[in-house]
């Protein structure tokens, strides 16, 4: 069962984040700062997967389909409408990525467990053969680049080209909808899907239609990562085939695995670690994907509740001694 | 007496029949449940009786007859919406929200039926009257103070009560109970039936019960479930003479 934090807790943490989002890129290079950038994408992109699999328990291998349809719909649709503002490219390409999700969602509305899990995989496996072969309007394996618009909010002019300028965008966007998706979990929504997850026959006896609820979070989680997607694309300039890829999407799993399926707040700790990570070691060692795969490896095996399960024992072992302690006075 | 004659049929089954794979369960069950009755169905061990509400409740389709429920066929239709109907029935072996504690177990029936199944900005807790019915409920069955307590960690009398709080959160006009009193002392037993009699006053109940006593003190009509068919179905006094019954059911109970 999802660890259901107090709000005065998250809020807390929440305040603490965001003043540390905003601070952060004073003091750091540029480089750094687009590494940032880069994080708070994949954490929406994690934080939306772990909605299906830590809340929902759908194992999914295909969430890249939809981090991928954001990803391109926003590069097709700027380098296809000439004037089209930053926003509206990436209200096309949620728009798009949750047609998407209700399509495949519908689809595979009957099925949970592997025949789910190995759906989702054949239907990544088919978006990954449409980008490839579609060359005239996604570039096939030389992907897409885009001329980013920049922000023109009347009073203001956003140069969307300045990386702490798009730092900040991201971080208002993608943090307040990390921030919904937190309010969600909370929701009668949210409820409603970790609740069919404990029991989905006495839910359907009590007068919900499971498979519309999670067809509803199917689709949800598409979105998001449909937006993930489209700031990707935004922050790279160009996409890739390695965002629709089987590939991104065990990068996704990886990350909440990581970071722990049992809270909130794992994926967002999994996608910071994996990235820094991935940075840090590429830049030492060409064999950095031999590395990393030994470190899931053995957290896997031996961290199974990832990296918040961590934090979450170590905590309760400071608080377990700090009673202890207590107990013991009280008695002397 | 004659009041009760002329209460309208909530639900009539007619002619269903219920075969898995080859073995023949039901065969051709009728019989039915007037407004506001209190309706026992009995029969032996492995009679059909949990099948008989499984396909009433819309957990399994009938091989072939029908469900008329306030007139309407209702049969083959799915659980949620026959819950949203009024139906709603309770489990032989509990089947609650282990992980939740007993407000949420309850909530979750309650909101339901105000706008909070699939809501994505209001919280469960958001609107007074699904806490106050909530609570409602939890009072009637007895379990006031155990709202906090996970489901898990209930006692088994408490856990059957919760099973009836959750069967009740829907506020159902027709409840089918399957063997609420199962596995509890007589005592219990006697206990659970009053309050059973009590959260169903004003509603129509349709229960599945071993204990012929109870039967017999509960029931304004009582069906006998025997050889996948009603073998008769009528008030209490009559069942009691009735030699059939005798022979097929309530002489083996003495025996
Ligand atoms: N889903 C199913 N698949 C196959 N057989 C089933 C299924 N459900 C019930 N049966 C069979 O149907 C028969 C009647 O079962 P049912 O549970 O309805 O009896 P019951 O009258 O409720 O018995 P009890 O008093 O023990 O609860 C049994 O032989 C049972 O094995
Ligand atoms: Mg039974």
């Amino acid at each position: 069962m999802i660890n259901q934090r107090s709000f005065a807790q998250f809020l807390g943490w929440g305040i603490f984040v965001l003043i540390v989002g905003v601070v952060l890129p004073l003091g750091v290079r540029q480089y750094q700062v687009a590494l940032l950038t880069e994080i708070i994408i994949f954490a929406l992109f994690a934080v939306s997967y772990n909605l299906l699999l830590g809340y929902a328990g759908l194992l999914s291998f295909g969430h890249a389909m939809f981090f991928g349809v954001g990803a391109y719909t926003v590069a097709i649709v700027l380098n296809h409408i000439s004037g089209l503002s930053f926003f509206g490219a990436v209200m096309i390409s949620v728009m798009v990525t949750t047609v998407a999700g209700f399509a495949v969602g519908s689809l595979l509305l009957r099925h949970k467990g592997v025949p789910f899990a190995l759906l989702t995989l054949a239907f990544n496996a088919l978006f990954y053969a449409i980008a490839t072969k579609w060359h005239s309007i996604t570039g096939g394996d030389d992907g897409l680049s885009i001329r980013l618009p920049d922000i023109n909010l009347g009073f203001a002019h956003l140069k969307t080209g300045d990386i702490t300028v798009f730092y900040y965008i991201t971080l208002l966007i993608i943090g307040s909808v990390i921030l919904f998706c937190w309010y969600f979990t909370r929701t009668a929504m949210g409820q409603t899907v970790l609740l069919v997850r404990e029991n989905e026959e006495r839910m359907k006896f009590v007068g919900y239609n499971t498979n519309v609820s999670r067809l509803i979070l199917f689709v949800f989680t598409g979105f998001l990562a449909g937006l993930a997607g489209s700031f990707y694309t935004l922050h790279y300039q160009f996409t890739s085939i390695s965002a629709i890829s089987i590939d991104m999407s065990t990068i996704v799993v990886l990350m909440v695995i990581i970071g722990g399926t049992g809270s909130f707040i794992g994926p967002i700790l999994g996608a910071c670690v994996y990235i820094y990570l991935q940075d840090f070691l590429s830049d030492i060692t060409d064999r950095w994907p031999f590395i990393m795969g030994l470190i899931f490896i053995f957290m896997i095996l031996y961290v199974p509740r990832g990296l918040s399960g961590l934090i979450d024992s170590f905590g309760e072992r400071l608080r377990g001694r700090w009673h202890l302690r207590s107990s013991v006075e009280m008695e002397e | 007496m004659k009041a009760m004659q002329e209460r309208k049929d909530i639900l009539q089954v007619r002619d269903i029949h219920k075969d898995f794979s080859g073995l023949k369960v039901l065969t051709g069950v009728d019989f039915e449940v007037k407004e506001n009755e209190k309706h026992a169905i009995i029969g032996p061990n492995g009679a059909g009786k949990t099948t008989l509400f499984n396909i009433i409740s819309g957990k399994y389709k009938p091989s072939s007859g029908s469900i008329i429920f306030k007139g309407e066929d209702i049969s083959g239709r799915s659980p949620h919406a026959l819950t949203r109907m009024k139906i709603c029935r309770s489990f032989q072996m509990t089947n609650v929200f282990k992980e939740l504690n007993v407000f949420e177990n309850v909530r979750a029936g309650v909101r339901c039926d105000h706008g909070l199944r699939y809501n994505f900005l209001k919280r469960p807790g958001s609107i007074p009257e699904v806490n106050e019915k909530t609570e409602e409920i939890l009072a009637l069955v007895g379990l006031a103070d155990a709202g906090e307590t996970p489901a898990r960690e209930l006692s088994y009398g408490q856990q059957r009560a919760l099973e009836i709080a959750v069967t009740l959160s829907t506020e159902p006009e027709l409840i089918l109970l399957d063997e609420p009193t199962a596995g509890m002392t007589r005592e219990e037993t006697i206990e659970a039936i009053k309050m059973i009699d009590k959260v169903t006053a004003n509603r129509t109940l349709v229960i599945i019960e071993h204990d012929m006593d109870v039967v017999f003190s509960l029931a304004d009509t009582i069906s006998v479930l025997h050889n996948g068919s009603i073998l008769v179905s009528g008030r209490p006094e009559e069942i009691r003479e009735d030699q059939r019954v005798k022979d097929a059911y309530l002489g083996e109970e003495a025996g």
